[in-house]
This record gives C-alpha cells, sequence and structure tokens, in this order.
C-alpha cells in the first residue's frame, strides 16, 4: 500500500524543487553546513527560508497526521481531529488573547499558552463526551462549536485591536514561512515524542477498541490510557499550532486516507498516518509556493488545507458506521412541559414590548445614565427605532430557524449557525465584497441570501437522503460551517481593506440599518412564524423519525424541503443584520423548551419572541458596554450565548 | 382478495441481497407472525411491505394494487406501522401521540373536527390508555407506553397493522398482553396484522398464520401447527428442536 504513496510523494518533492529552483539555479545552492556568513542573499533565502520550510511541512503534517490517528483510535471515532475537537482552536484562542492582553506570558515562549488553551478546550470537548458516551458525532460537533465559538471569540479580539490585524489573520491562516531551523529543531523533537508515545500506546489502545467493558474487564486501567492517549495528542496537536498557527483538518485527512489504502490494525494506522499527514501537508504547501507569486508570499498554507476538511467531512459521513450505542447521541433528559402555554406567551410579549420601550428612553451620556426627555426622544427615535425592529426581527426570524431545525433533525444542537446556513452566507457576503468593484446594499444582501442557499442545497442533498440520521446531517452542516470559514480564511489572508470589511460584517452590527430595511426583516420574520404555525404538524411528527413520521403519510421529502427552505430564508436575511456568528438561533428555541412550551405551535411562537427579546439585549449590551464606541452586535449576542451553550452540553443527564 | 401478493421480490441494501425472489401471498383477516433467525430478511420485509425501503426487484401489491401506485396518505389511511424502536415522543402526551394517528385523515392544514375527536377516544378507551391520556409518554412504563403507541395506530382506523417486534423490550406479562390485545383487535374487528417476532412459543400460541423466512428466502408458510413440528422447527433455525404437549393440548418447543 506505501507504494500508492510515491507518486504523492515525487508531487510534494518536485513542487517544492520547482519553488527552490525558481528562487536559485542548483549550481548556487549554498553547501552544507550553511553559513550565513559567507552566503549571498538567494543563498540564505533558500537555506534559511525554503529548506527548512520543506522540512517543516512534513515534519508538521507528520504530527498531526499522528495526533489525529491517536485521537481517532482512542475515542473511536473517525471523523476525531485536533480540529473537529477544537483543540486548535482553544490553542489559537489562547495565543491570540495572550498576545493581547498579556504578552508577557509570551516570553518562555508559545509553547505553553498554546498547550494552556489546547488543554483547556480538549479537557471542555472531553467533559462534554464523556457525558454522552463518547458518541462520536456528538463529540464532534460540541469539538467543532466548542472551536467556533473560540474562533469568534478570538476574531472579535482581533476586530478590536486592528493594529494586529494582519500579523494575526496570516497566523490563524497556518504560515509555514521559516526564517532558520528552529522550527525545524523543534518539530523533530516533538515528531520523536509523539512516535515514542505512540509505540508505547499501540497495545493498550488495541484492547481499547474493544470498548470500555470489554477492555476494563481485560485488566485495562480504561481513564488512564484515554487520559495518556490524549494528552499525548493535544501536546502534538498545540506544537503545531504554537509554531505555524492553526492548520485544519491533516489530522482528519491522514487517518482517513491511511484506512482507505488498507491500514486497519491499530499499529499500521498509527505508522502510515504521519506519513501521510507529512505527504499531505508537503503537497498543499508546494501548491501555495507555486500560487505564491500571484497571491503574495504570505498566503497561509493552513487556509489551504482547511479547504480539504468540509469536502472530506462529506465523503466521509456516509461511511461512518452506526456503531453508536443507542440513546447516547441524545440530550439531556426530559424537558418540563406547561399545562398552559398561554400565560407564559402573554407575559414574555408584554415583556418584549416593555423592554423595547424602556431600551428606547433611556440611553448612556459620558459620565451617567439619563432618561431622554421629549425632545431628545423625538430626535433619537428614527436612529433607534429601525434597529430595535431589525435587531428584534432577526432574533424572532433566527429563533423560528433554529426551532424549525432541532424539530426536523429531533437533535436539540441543530440551529441555523451549526447547520453552515451562516457560514455560506458569509461566503456570498465575501464573494460580493471581493468581486463587485463597488457593491451596492442589495448586491451584498442578494450575494448572503444566495450564498446561506447555496449552503441549504447542500445540506438538503443529505436530508433527502431517507437512510441519513439526523445526526449526520447536523455533521454536514458543521463540514459546510468549516469549508466556509476556511474560504474566508483564505480570502482575509490576501489581507487588503476588503478583508476588514468582512470581518467588521462577520462580527454583526445594526448601526447602518435603515427603516425599509428593518421592515422588510420585520415581514420576513412574520412569513417565517406563519409558516412553521401552519407546518406545526409536520413539526410534531417529523421528531419521531422517519418510521413514524413514513407510516403516518408524511410527505417526508417535501416536508423536509419546506421546511429547510424556511428556516435558510430566514438566516439569510437575518444574517445580513447580525453576522453569521450569534448562537440565538441555538438558545432561543431551547429556552423555550425548558421553560415548558412542548407543542410546536408554542414551542415556535416563544422561541421568536425569546429570540428577540436576546437580540435586544445584545444590541442594547453592544451599544452600552464600550460606550461611547459601539461593539458589534452578533460579537456580544455570542458572548451571551457561548456560555449558555457550553452550560447546556455540560449539564448531566437526569 | 390477498392482503399482499408479493412476487419475486428482491432487496439489496448497500450491495448485500437480504430477499431473493421471494414469492409469497398474505391471507387477510388474519394475525400473521413473521419469523426466522437474525439476519433471515424478515424485518426487511416488513419495512418493504410498510414502504420503509424500496424493494430493489420484484412486486409487492397491497389490497391488489401496485405500492408504488398508492398516495402516502391513502396508504397510511389503510395500513398503520410501528417501527422496532419508537421513539421517545418527548414532551408529547398520550393522547397528542394518539392524535397523530389522525394525520393521515386531516393532513397539515385540515381540521381536527369530531370524527378525529371520537376516534381517538375509541382508539384510547380499545388500547387501555384512557386513564393515563394526560400523562408525558416519556414518563410511562414500557408496556403502557407500547398500548400508547398501539393506540396511536388504531386511531389511524387502519385495517391493516404492522408491527416490527413489537414485544422485544417487554416482560412476559406485558408481551401476552400486547399481543393478546393485537389478537382481540384482528379477531373482534376484522384487522389483518403482520407482526415480526423472536419468539416461537408466542407466535404459535397468538397468531393464526406463520411466515418463515431462512436466509432471506421462505422457509415455511402455514398454521401455527405446520410451524410447531420438530422438522420444520429444525429446518428455520438450524437447531434441533423438541415440540412438548402441555395438558391443555398445545404444544411449546424448546431447544432438543
Amino acid at each position: 500500500m506505501t507504494a500508492r504513496l510515491l507518486p504523492f510523494a515525487v508531487l510534494a518533492a518536485l513542487l517544492w524543487l520547482t519553488a527552490a529552483l525558481q528562487l536559485l539555479p542548483f549550481a548556487q545552492w549554498p553547501a552544507w553546513p550553511l553559513d550565513p556568513a559567507r552566503m549571498e542573499i538567494g543563498q540564505i533565502l533558500l537555506g534559511f527560508g525554503l529548506m527548512p520550510r520543506g522540512v517543516v511541512a512534513l515534519l508538521a503534517g507528520g504530527v498531526l497526521g499522528l495526533s489525529g490517528a491517536i485521537l481517532q483510535v482512542v475515542l473511536r471515532n473517525p471523523v476525531a481531529d485536533p480540529t473537529t475537537l477544537g483543540i486548535s482552536s482553544g490553542a489559537q484562542l489562547a495565543l491570540v488573547m495572550a498576545t493581547m492582553l498579556a504578552p508577557g506570558l509570551l516570553d518562555g515562549g508559545r509553547w505553553p499558552v498554546a498547550l494552556a488553551g489546547a488543554g483547556l478546550a480538549a479537557m471542555l470537548v472531553l467533559a462534554i463526551g464523556a457525558r454522552r458516551g463518547f458518541a462520536p458525532v456528538t463529540m464532534v460537533i460540541a469539538g467543532m462549536l466548542v472551536g467556533m465559538t473560540a474562533s469568534a471569540v478570538a476574531t472579535a479580539m482581533t476586530l478590536a485591536q486592528g493594529q494586529y490585524l494582519l500579523s494575526l489573520v496570516i497566523w490563524n491562516g497556518g504560515a509555514l514561512v521559516q526564517q532558520d531551523w528552529s522550527g525545524v529543531r523543534v518539530l523533530a523533537g516533538v515528531l520523536a515524542f509523539g512516535a515514542v508515545a505512540a509505540a508505547l500506546l499501540a497495545r493498550p489502545l488495541r484492547v481499547l477498541s474493544l470498548g470500555v467493558e470489554g477492555a476494563s474487564g481485560l485488566g485495562l486501567n480504561v481513564a488512564m490510557v484515554r487520559l495518556l492517549a490524549v494528552g499525548v495528542a493535544v501536546i502534538l496537536a498545540a506544537a503545531v499550532s504554537a509554531e505555524l498557527g492553526l492548520i485544519a483538518f491533516v489530522g482528519l485527512a491522514a487517518p482517513a486516507l491511511a484506512r482507505a489504502l488498507g491500514a486497519v490494525s491499530i499499529p499500521r494506522l498509527l505508522a502510515l498516518s504521519p506519513l501521510i499527514g507529512a505527504l499531505i501537508l508537503s503537497v498543499c504547501d508546494g501548491l501555495v509556493l507555486l500560487v505564491a507569486g500571484s497571491l503574495g508570499e504570505m498566503f497561509p498554507t493552513g487556509a489551504l488545507t482547511g479547504l480539504i476538511g468540509g469536502p472530506l467531512l462529506i465523503w466521509l459521513l456516509p461511511r461512518l458506521r452506526g456503531s453508536t450505542p443507542p440513546g447516547t447521541e441524545r440530550a439531556e433528559g426530559p424537558a418540563p412541559r406547561r399545562g398552559r402555554p398561554a400565560p407564559l406567551l402573554i407575559a414574555l410579549a408584554l415583556a418584549l414590548v416593555m423592554a423595547a420601550l424602556v431600551l428606547v428612553w433611556i440611553g448612556r451620556v459620558p459620565g451617567g445614565w439619563t432618561v431622554l426627555d421629549a425632545r431628545s426622544f423625538s430626535a433619537f427615535l428614527p436612529m433607534r427605532l429601525p434597529r430595535l425592529i431589525a435587531a428584534c426581527s432577526a432574533g424572532a426570524a433566527l429563533a423560528i430557524a433554529g426551532a424549525i431545525l432541532q424539530r426536523l433533525t429531533a437533535n436539540p444542537l441543530a440551529s441555523p449557525e451549526v447547520l453552515g446556513v451562516s457560514g455560506g452566507a458569509a461566503i456570498g457576503y465575501a464573494g460580493v465584497v471581493y468581486l463587485a468593484a463597488a457593491p451596492t446594499a442589495l448586491a451584498l444582501t442578494g450575494g448572503t441570501m444566495a450564498g446561506g442557499a447555496s449552503a441549504l442545497v447542500l445540506i438538503a442533498a443529505f436530508v433527502s437522503r431517507r437512510d441519513m440520521p439526523a445526526e449526520r446531517v447536523l455533521l454536514a452542516g458543521i463540514a459546510v460551517s468549516a469549508l466556509a470559514s476556511a474560504v474566508l480564511s483564505a480570502a482575509m489572508a490576501v489581507g487588503d481593506t476588503r478583508s476588514f470589511q468582512i470581518l467588521a460584517w462577520l462580527s454583526g452590527s445594526s448601526s447602518a440599518v435603515t427603516m425599509p430595511g428593518a421592515l422588510a426583516l420585520a415581514a420576513m420574520a412574520a412569513v417565517l412564524w406563519t409558516g412553521a404555525l401552519a407546518a406545526r404538524r409536520w413539526l410534531a411528527v417529523l421528531p419521531l423519525g422517519t418510521g413514524v413520521a413514513g407510516g403516518l403519510g408524511l410527505p417526508l421529502g417535501l416536508a423536509r424541503m419546506v421546511l429547510i427552505a424556511l428556516a435558510g430564508m430566514a438566516t439569510g436575511a437575518a444574517t445580513v443584520l447580525v453576522g453569521p456568528l450569534s448562537f440565538v438561533g441555538l438558545m432561543a428555541p431551547h429556552l423555550a423548551r425548558r421553560l415548558g412550551l412542548a407543542r410546536p405551535g408554542d414551542h415556535v411562537t416563544g422561541a421568536a419572541l425569546i429570540g428577540a427579546g436576546l437580540m435586544l439585549a445584545a444590541d442594547f449590551g453592544a451599544r452600552m458596554a464600550g460606550f461611547p464606541y459601539e461593539l458589534p452586535l452578533g460579537l456580544f449576542a455570542s458572548l451571551i450565548g457561548a456560555p449558555w451553550l457550553i452550560w447546556l452540553m455540560m449539564r448531566s443527564r437526569r | 382478495m390477498n392482503l399482499f401478493s408479493i412476487t419475486d421480490l428482491t432487496v439489496d441494501v448497500s450491495g448485500r441481497r437480504l430477499l431473493h425472489g421471494l414469492t409469497l401471498d398474505l391471507p387477510a383477516g388474519r394475525m400473521i407472525a413473521l419469523i426466522g433467525h437474525n439476519g433471515s430478511g424478515k424485518s426487511t420485509l416488513l419495512k418493504v411491505l410498510a414502504r420503509q425501503i424500496a424493494a430493489s426487484g420484484g412486486r409487492v401489491a397491497f389490497e391488489g394494487r401496485a405500492l408504488a401506485d398508492w398516495r402516502a396518505r391513502d396508504y397510511a389511511r389503510r395500513l398503520a406501522f410501528l417501527p422496532q424502536h419508537p421513539p421517545a415522543a418527548e414532551g408529547m402526551t398520550v393522547r397528542e401521540l394518539v392524535a397523530l394517528g389522525r394525520y393521515p385523515w386531516h393532513g397539515a392544514l385540515g381540521r381536527f373536527g369530531p370524527h378525529d375527536h371520537q376516534a381517538v377516544a375509541r382508539a384510547m378507551a380499545e388500547c387501555g390508555v384512557t386513564a393515563f391520556a394526560d400523562r408525558l409518554v416519556d414518563t410511562l412504563s414500557g408496556g403502557e407506553r407500547q398500548r400508547a403507541w398501539l393506540a396511536m395506530m388504531v386511531a389511524q382506523e387502519a385495517g391493516t397493522l404492522l408491527l416490527d417486534e413489537p414485544i422485544s423490550a417487554l416482560d412476559i406479562a406485558h408481551q401476552v398482553e400486547v399481543l393478546a390485545l393485537v389478537r382481540r383487535m384482528c379477531h373482534e374487528t376484522g384487522r389483518s396484522a403482520v407482526i415480526v417476532l423472536h419468539e416461537v412459543n408466542m407466535s404459535a400460541r397468538f397468531c393464526d398464520h406463520v411466515v418463515a423466512l431462512k436466509g432471506g428466502r421462505l422457509a415455511l408458510q402455514g398454521g401455527p401447527a405446520d410451524l410447531m413440528q420438530p422438522e420444520a422447527l429444525e429446518r428455520i433455525y438450524g437447531l434441533p428442536m423438541q415440540v412438548l404437549t402441555r395438558p391443555d393440548g398445545s404444544p411449546v418447543a424448546i431447544p432438543a
């Protein structure tokens, strides 16, 4: 099977050689050992730039491949890797925070910081996974959510510190550019450590592959082996993060390819994955070198590997065996149910109206708070009313979309943000920004909705497959999100003023909303609400699964298509305003359900009211927290959403 | 007329042939047991009849009309299906679950009229779940929950019930209770039922007709007396079986 890898090795070598020979003819290559004092500039560029870069690509790819293979084996999860489990994003967030808030921490090298971040993210995801029996798809969903949240916060912080923007974006994208051989030495050491650890762990891991009961029956200390193996994988991933930045999905692709090449046993998988990982990253880096002339030297290789991640996950999905024990992919225990939901719904509606009134009336002035008098009220109203309406409508639309998707997939973690609709919308927006010379607001909106719709088509292709379980659909959505964020980071890495525009939009703002825009959004939310109420019988039957729904004569394909289209349109429209990372669509339906609104109609209505209220609160917070400056709306919403989400997933099952 | 006429039915799932050219007629108005070893294709056959999976080849007709010619809701009015693992129905009361059985009649937007209310009440009474109509389905015990699901199928007012291992998760008392309920439904109101069962003795005791599959092919079709023969049982399960006679004359099969 290794013979089939040879062409790729040759390809990687050729790509690197092309770049090297472009830089310097072979006759002038520096002699070994390298001595910068006796070298010309071209020789230095080759000897201390391109040469270590080629080696680093191999080493980092190997480290990531090994890390992914260990994670996949220990979690018995063929879609685990440092990216899908949020480990890399945790390291990234820790490094971004340290860079901005406490640069002193980085004096001891980036390592300790990256390791702490990666370790924390891994602990969080594993804690969630432990409560669900390490069910593969749930773990990856938790990991990708933790990862997305970490990236959102990192993006927001980047945005707040515009002067660091370019260098951070470049680092986030995972550039392999080298200035000397120190990176090679470090990564070689890491790889050696990983190899020794993997060799020691191979046999316990093979026993563990029997499952927890079987392995502990054979006398294996399951917890210890898991801890050690995950620890090794985290160290490996954090090392690459610290040295090079975020290089996504190599750890996912390498073991997958190794398995496709026939590596069935665990020792072979652990041996072959680093090799394949090294080749993948080398080929990717070679391609980047090849196009470097047209896009600038700094185009990050990690952005390219990110592009393979989404399609790869989608390809892997149908091949995931349904080996999960039943029940483990479920969320926490039964939610309460309210006998008479009407009083609660009325109270929610009243609270929303009251809150809106109060928030219009009070404001912050230098030195304190004030209640507006009649004159300034009439002056402020035309400015505040549109964004109030827009924020409420966007929140309601996202919440209804979330409620629909959660019922459709029978999964409490489904939401427009998670299903990739928002990610697709973001690509659409970025596409218009880059392709149109002076994009109008209409073009931007159209682009955003088109992007969201294309993501939906992809998801719908999955949903229309009758035997596709709901969790897989969710994972497909996450794959689309991953693809979208990879495209975005690649686009932004090109680095000009347009990237700042996209970044600003990504975190969402309601400051530029016009009255017609706000009313259009409100109409959209109203249409969506009516549609959801009309479809409430479908929404009652669909959570019972395809067997029951088909048995009752429900037009499964049609119902799914209609509901997904509804949710997608609403998401596209709302995303234009608040950006793709708000989590309102996740939180609001869940809160409504926890408040005891069980029947579909009540659930959808309650979710809409709660979503509107949440977005209203986020809008108020965004205006007031950083007064006189305005914080991005979507960012503020996700700062409310992220802790909620994590609390939600950490809750024990009753 | 036959309930189902199956001609030359083959089913392939991901490259494996689960049913090999099955030809079989199922009589109407009977309680039919579908038995066989694990992987014999009995659940697959039931899912084809319920239109949950599509046949790869051959013809299946229900009440004289090919399966593909039925509209989804018309089919659901004539035939009710209970999957092997009914979902949790989280946050739903028994009454709401049973009312879902009216979907084939009123559709997504139609009115839930007086006749629908009557049908729901009758179904709950027939299955003995009226007492906990307002309790949440996920708080019921296994036997009660299975009866609630049966009530949903009854509310469908379908003449044919398809049940996929309805008693596999129940204790012996509830097994008898559920099968006795289905038997009463068949014999008192002229319904037909096709039930996938694991338990030979339960099949012989409660069903009037037995279809046995082996390796995706028909192994036996006939009454309970035809099934309860040592040679027939050995042919079906590939294991020597002994048939004892109870004091009341009914046969009991045990591994020899």
